[in-house]
């Protein structure tokens, strides 16, 4: 009994695409281009600066990696099957989205969790207006990003919450939404305002001067995006003007 | 067991584009220690603690092993310490450790980072994968996004304004001008900003400006740590370090709600805690303040006897890659109660000419944050500072705070997931 193996199982839900696979093997960190530049360069302070002769070399590299969710890839399958999954500790009831498969309660001697289903619902425990981001999310821009506490959960998921950016604030609650395209990955979902809701008076946004001012910054970005993309700003305020 | 000091560096200084490449500008770094501290001769170095942050950045695993090599002192023992942005503050409180426990009384400490070999939007992504790439990273924030989140927290809870924020960065800005090695100077000059041209700058991740965030820098620094036995040989002014602490905290902030870890441990904070939001279970540190550096400082003060820092210190480098980083560290590092972090800008506390002067050398956002080199090069002002040779290093005496003793200096990773604090004096 002991001899026999566990084999492992795999099937093809999504399988690479072509494209990456090709792409991963691209560069390999070979010289693809060169530059010689003149820069300055040398010790001490700014105005020590001598001018220095320098060759860049272009050396792109590629990678895919396949990675294991682990004991908490349940979770990520709940996302594609749209369907909320946290961990409740049996020992001391904290639950945890995202889920830990073991509690980290000290007292709780990394006990093991067990799954509960979560209703898809929450409260904003913080949020940042971005309107700048990382090259992967720029078609997103402008968004909000927020901390969001599902109901019955103990600790916040981040996400983004699909709304005008000056109407987001501490404590709105939203609704957990799935896109359409799913992947297993934390974007699978979104959030939107519960409706009706008022802006408080003490949301450290709610401020003319400050609204003004993202006001202005917002049409810089609408307009980067334009630029870059040919993004047009009455499509992309569709997105929460619904 | 013997004091330990720092007893000479050397920098070569941050910029955005650094066209010598590591080694050599670690070893630009290592003469301009050599030329600042006649008497070393690299012979009599017992150990090399080396810092830089990144692998990813220069596609180079090891690159501490092309640095020991390339400064000769590859016989010597050495290795890399590495902790996000604590990177450089771990790697000195390493060095200290071995100096502290009798093992080693000369060590080198190097510190460099090249960021610029991709382009920014890479660049940023390379720094943000320190975070949980499962959990956090995906969902299009960047540590910009995660830090802006925080601050969101901590100025609904606690009241400070964008005005506060304005008035850090004016502050840190405008001394990085009197310092010849800042970034800022570099690229804008020497003539000062004001809250109205804050104003204008652009929004990246409300409630932060681009003047609110750390710049991205090349650059190396080197220190030169040594035992009280031979500490007198290399210098006359050392500087002695009198507290270190080191705290961590949970690697995604979103679960600090419950941060067990904490439950109970700060319960003064705790009790500071607005009755008009909801209390998380763990209302301290939650997300608006950072345990990691609450307990670095507390270890730090407790070794070295500090009972009221802004007080006793004379001046701070804090590790601040955002300013809502530095007006919460005020709090943290227990400069004032919880929540009353802005008072000690609105009341200029932390001014030139403050009681407890914070980033005279202009901070991470304008001095320059080459991540591994970073905490050297704070670390290097505040020697000059209790020396008192700001003047002459500077070439302007601006920046000198008088007769300073005591001085403080943290590190800080992550979204705060690991903090640190070295009390150093004259």
């Amino acid at each position: 009994m002991a001899d026999e193996k566990i084999k492992v199982e795999k099937d093809e839900s999504t399988p690479i695409y072509k494209e990456w696979e090709a792409w991963a093997r691209k560069g390999n960190f070979r010289v693809e281009g060169y530059q010689f530049i003149k820069a300055p360069c040398g010790p001490g302070k700014i105005e020590d600066a001598k001018v220095g002769d320098f060759m860049l070399v272009n050396r792109p590299h590629g990678a895919l990696f396949t990675h294991s969710y682990g004991l908490v890839s349940k979770f990520f399958r709940g996302l594609i099957e749209k369907t909320l999954y946290g961990t409740r500790c049996p020992v001391c009831g904290t639950t945890y989205c995202p889920p830990r498969m073991h509690c980290w309660n000290p007292t709780c001697k990394v006990a093991e969790t067990e799954w509960v289903e979560l209703p898809l619902k929450g409260e904003v425990h913080t949020f940042s207006v971005m309107l700048f981001s990382a090259d992967a999310f720029l078609e997103m821009l402008p968004f909000v990003l927020a901390y969001v506490q599902i109901e019955g959960s103990d600790t916040t998921i981040p996400m983004q919450v699909i709304t005008a950016p000056t109407d987001i604030f501490v404590g709105q609650k939203v609704e957990i939404k799935f896109r359409d395209k799913r992947m297993g990955e934390l974007m699978d979902m979104y959030a939107v305002p519960v409706k009706g809701q008022k802006i408080p008076e003490n949301s450290c946004l709610n401020n003319p001067d400050y609204l003004k001012d993202m006001e202005r910054d917002l049409q810089g970005t609408y307009a980067y995006l334009e630029k870059r993309f040919g993004m047009k700003k009455e499509d992309i305020e569709k997105r929460w003007k619904r | 067991m013997s004091r330990v000091a720092i007893v000479g560096g050397g920098i070569f200084r941050g910029d955005r584009f650094r066209y010598e490449n590591a080694e050599e500008g670690v070893a630009i770094a290592f003469r301009d220690l050599m030329n600042d501290t006649p008497e070393l001769d690299p012979q009599d170095i017992e150990f090399v603690m080396m810092s830089y942050f990144s692998d990813h950045l220069n596609q180079q695993l090891c690159m501490g092993w092309i640095i020991q090599d390339y400064l000769g002192l590859h016989r010597k023992p050495g290795y890399r310490v590495e902790s996000g942005g604590s990177t450089p503050l771990d790697a000195i409180i390493n060095a200290y450790y071995l100096i502290k426990s009798g093992y080693y009384d000369l060590v080198l400490v190097p510190g460099w980072e090249w960021m610029s070999e991709v382009d920014t939007a890479t660049t940023n992504e390379f720094i943000a994968s320190a975070s949980d790439t499962d959990w956090d990273f995906t969902v299009g924030g960047y540590y910009n996004g995660y830090y802006a989140c925080l601050e969101t927290r901590h100025m609904q809870l606690y009241g400070e304004t964008i005005e506060d924020l304005g008035k850090i960065a004016v502050k840190n800005h405008n001394n990085a001008t009197h310092n010849p090695y800042s970034q800022w100077r570099s690229e804008h000059g020497t003539g000062y900003i004001t809250l109205e041209d804050y104003y204008k700058d652009r929004i990246v991740a409300w409630p932060y400006r681009r003047m609110n965030c750390a710049l991205i820098s090349e650059g190396a620094c080197c220190l030169l740590m040594a035992s009280e036995k031979v500490a007198k040989k290399y210098s006359d002014t050392p500087m002695w370090f009198e507290g270190v602490g080191l705290g961590t905290d949970s690697m995604r902030p979103g679960d600090r709600l419950v941060d067990w870890a904490y439950h109970g441990v700060y319960p003064e904070d705790e009790k500071i805690y607005p009755d008009t939001v909801k209390k998380p279970k763990t209302p301290y540190p939650d997300m608006a303040n950072f345990g990691s550096l609450r307990e670095g400082a507390v270890t730090a003060y407790k070794e070295a006897d500090i009972k009221n820092p802004v007080r006793e210190i004379d001046l701070a480098e804090i590790f601040a890659p955002y300013d809502g980083v530095e007006l919460t560290l005020y709090e943290d590092l227990k400069f004032c109660k919880r929540g009353e972090g802005k008072t000690m800008i609105r009341e200029g506390i932390v001014e030139r000419s403050g009681e407890l002067p914070c980033q005279a050398s202009g901070g991470l956002t304008s001095f320059a944050h080459p991540v591994g080199a970073t905490s050297l090069m704070q670390s290097l002002f505040l020697y000059w500072q209790l020396s008192g040779r700001i003047p002459e290093k500077f070439g302007d005496s601006t920046l000198q705070i008088p007769d300073a003793e005591k001085a403080l200096t943290t590190g800080h990773g992550g979204t705060g997931c690991q903090g640190g604090v070295i009390v150093y004096s004259r």
